[in-house]
């Protein structure tokens, strides 16, 4: 495989079509051995915890209670329902604060390659959104966002935000100065190089943005539920803490961990996918 | 607060346990400070004051404001040494902290300050916690509204902006449920506990303690509004005394110690409720940066809420049968169903006053 990715030959698809596919159904399982593992070091955690510090089984449920309240109850299924139309607020939540901000991180990051000034100009005021506690700082946005959706966006947005952008501008930078050589000797300006070496050079780069900004866009959905529009599991943890219903409160806990880590290895799995097909050449066939 | 009282009650249990008089030690020095009275007294009060129980470890139910007056002087003027603590560890609660039943429930605390709301639901989840007697008398939630864009009633509140913390929901759910108020009508938006977002105008209304917020925002020149939930069909006591069920028979003794501390200790601020302030300001909330003059007005309103005229009659902190009763229907309200012997028990604190009628 050449060094540049400009173009694969067409030829060599099909071949490369069933070692792709392998690919991926060997990625898959990996995925699901390694949340398989995470669960059961989570469980054996969970259990030392509880044990090591003597906690109270009233408030520190253990595996079987959060067992109880959403599978073997009576009202297993009440609960369950519960659970679940707040989560998929909170990944409604999650997933829209997610696409915000990689999107704006992705805009941004090309705009500061393309301009070093920019860069300089720019970058001290995302970092002031990375500074600032964000806990400090949501009063101050449902003033100015509201509490609904828009809210949420901008503050699972904001957490997904500087990682993502320090990575892609990092990934950008990263193109293979041979590849990049190559298109400016055939009379390419700034933008083809941009499209044909260094954005698909900076796909790993995305990738790992992606692994750190999933987790954080959840994390910010809760904050922003917690904080600003009173829905979702964050706000259903927040109500349950407050009224003694530490069944609840765990379960929800498992049940974003849970989906947390599906996303993780989710997004391992898209990466592999396209990091074999578009990927620059190290990243490929791993 | 009168030596005299303490003594007779003293004396009275100092005949049955004439032992403890030779457990004398610390407790009968600080016993002579905390009554500042003469040395006879002192070792008569001694004898009483004998039992050790240790270091009290009390939960309150908010940050150190002068919510908890009473205790800062009953700490302060030794009400709670003179009781039989070697000292007293009030910790405090706020919107970030735990349920006190949650400390109480874990042994974190002894006795935590809560609302019966709140320990309802506790119970009902299996929290082996009992309330054993209420501070305020009346509920002291209240909706505080602008005076520029006044909500005087509960019917107001249709069409308009309400912010509601999340630990207060049930409370105002059962209001809303109580004064049966139409809730699709008045959008409730959840909310922390600093006000600004009310002097702000992004809501209407602000779910307060009459004694906190509307204060707060007093000294800081907003003209506001309010109507209290309790003059509105909304009996239920607050800032009520929560401890282990097993305390009730184990440690009995113990209970009524500082049930005896704190009534001295809120007698104290109501005489003077510019004290309890102080302390809270000056000493035991010192870092919160509240104000004298807005604690002294805070200190000053939660008087009102403390004495009826059944406490009056019976003493501070009791809840009599009627009351209770009410407390329950109101709590039916927020779906909280729980029968009185299962929330309240009421035994302790008339037997302190049974035992020291002085007291009340």
């Amino acid at each position: 495989m050449t060094a540049v990715v400009i173009a694969a030959p067409k030829a060599v698809v099909p071949s490369r079509a069933m070692t792709f596919g392998r690919l991926l159904g060997l990625r898959f399982l990996r995925a699901l051995g390694s949340i398989a593992v995470s669960l059961v070091v989570i469980i054996a955690l969970w259990y030392a915890f509880i044990k090591a510090f003597g906690l109270n089984p009233l408030v520190a449920k253990d595996p079987h209670a959060v067992w109880k309240y959403l599978v073997s109850d009576s009202s297993a299924s009440a609960n369950r329902r519960k659970i679940e139309s707040n989560l998929w607020r909170t990944l409604a939540d999650a997933g829209l604060g997610y696409v915000a901000g990689t999107i704006t991180a992705t805009v941004c990051a090309i705009a500061f390659v393309l301009s070093r000034t920019l860069e300089r100009s720019l970058m001290p005021i995302a970092l002031v959104l990375r500074i600032m506690p964000l806990v400090a700082l949501t009063p101050l946005l449902t003033l100015v966002f509201g509490r609904g959706y828009v809210a949420t966006t901008v503050i699972a947005g904001i957490v997904v935000f500087f990682p993502s952008l320090i990575n892609m501008v990092f990934g950008l930078r990263s193109a293979p100065q041979a590849a990049t050589d190559l298109c400016i000797a055939y009379g390419a300006g700034p933008y083809t190089t941009l499209r044909k070496v260094a954005i698909p050079s900076s796909l790993p780069a995305f990738f790992t943005s992606a692994r750190l900004a999933v987790p954080g866009a959840i994390i910010g959905a809760l904050l922003a539920e917690w904080l600003a529009t009173g829905k979702g599991l964050g706000y259903l943890m927040l109500q349950a803490g407050t009224t003694f219903d530490y069944n609840a409160v765990w379960a929800a806990v498992v049940i974003i961990t849970t989906v947390s880590v599906i996303a993780f290895a989710f997004v391992g799995i898209i990466e592999t996918a396209v990091l074999a097909r578009y990927g620059p050449a190290p990243a490929r066939g791993r | 607060m009168s030596s005299s009282v303490d003594r007779r009650s003293f004396l009275r249990r100092a005949g049955g346990v004439t032992a403890g008089a030779v457990l004398l030690g610390g407790g009968g020095s600080t016993l002579l400070a905390a009554c500042g009275s003469s040395g006879s007294s002192g070792s008569g009060s001694a004898s009483g004051g004998a039992k050790s129980f240790g270091a009290l470890n009390y939960r309150l139910s908010w940050i150190k404001n002068a919510e908890f007056a009473g205790a800062y002087i009953a700490d302060t003027k030794g009400y709670y040494k003179a009781a039989g603590f070697s000292s007293v560890n009030l910790i405090a609660g706020g919107p970030t902290a735990d349920l006190a039943e949650t400390d109480v429930t874990t042994g974190k605390a002894f006795v935590g300050i809560t609302a019966p709301d709140v320990t309802s639901a506790a119970i009902l989840k299996g929290a082996p916690v009992i309330t054993i007697g209420a501070q305020y008398q009346k509920n002291p939630f209240a909706v505080m509204s602008l005076a520029s864009k006044p909500i005087k009633v509960p019917e107001d509140m249709y069409g308009k902006k309400i912010g509601v913390q999340a630990a207060n929901e049930a409370v105002w759910t059962a209001f809303l449920k109580a004064r049966k108020l139409d809730a699709s009508r008045i959008t409730k938006v959840p909310v922390q506990f600093d006000p600004t977002p009310l002097t702000k105008g992004t809501v209407d209304g602000w779910f307060s303690f009459i004694t906190n917020e509307p204060n707060l925002l007093k000294v800081k020149g907003v003209k506001t509004v309010t109507f209290e939930l309790a003059d509105y069909g909304y009996p239920l006591v607050s800032e009520t005394y929560v401890v282990l069920k097993s305390a009730l028979t184990k440690d009995r003794d113990k209970i009524k110690a500082l049930l005896t501390a704190d009534i001295k200790g809120w007698k104290g601020n109501l005489a003077d409720p510019a004290l309890g302030a102080q302390l809270a300001v000056n000493t035991y909330g010192k870092d919160l940066g509240n104000t004298v003059v807005e604690q002294t007005l805070e200190s000053t309103s939660q008087n009102s809420l403390i004495v009826t005229a059944d406490t009056k009659k019976n003493g501070l902190f009791t809840i009599t049968p009627e009351l209770i009763e009410q407390n329950i229907k109101t709590l039916a309200f927020a779906g909280l169903t729980i029968k009185a012997e299962q929330l309240f028990d009421t035994s302790i604190i008339d037997e302190v006053y049974k035992e020291q009628p002085g007291l009340i």
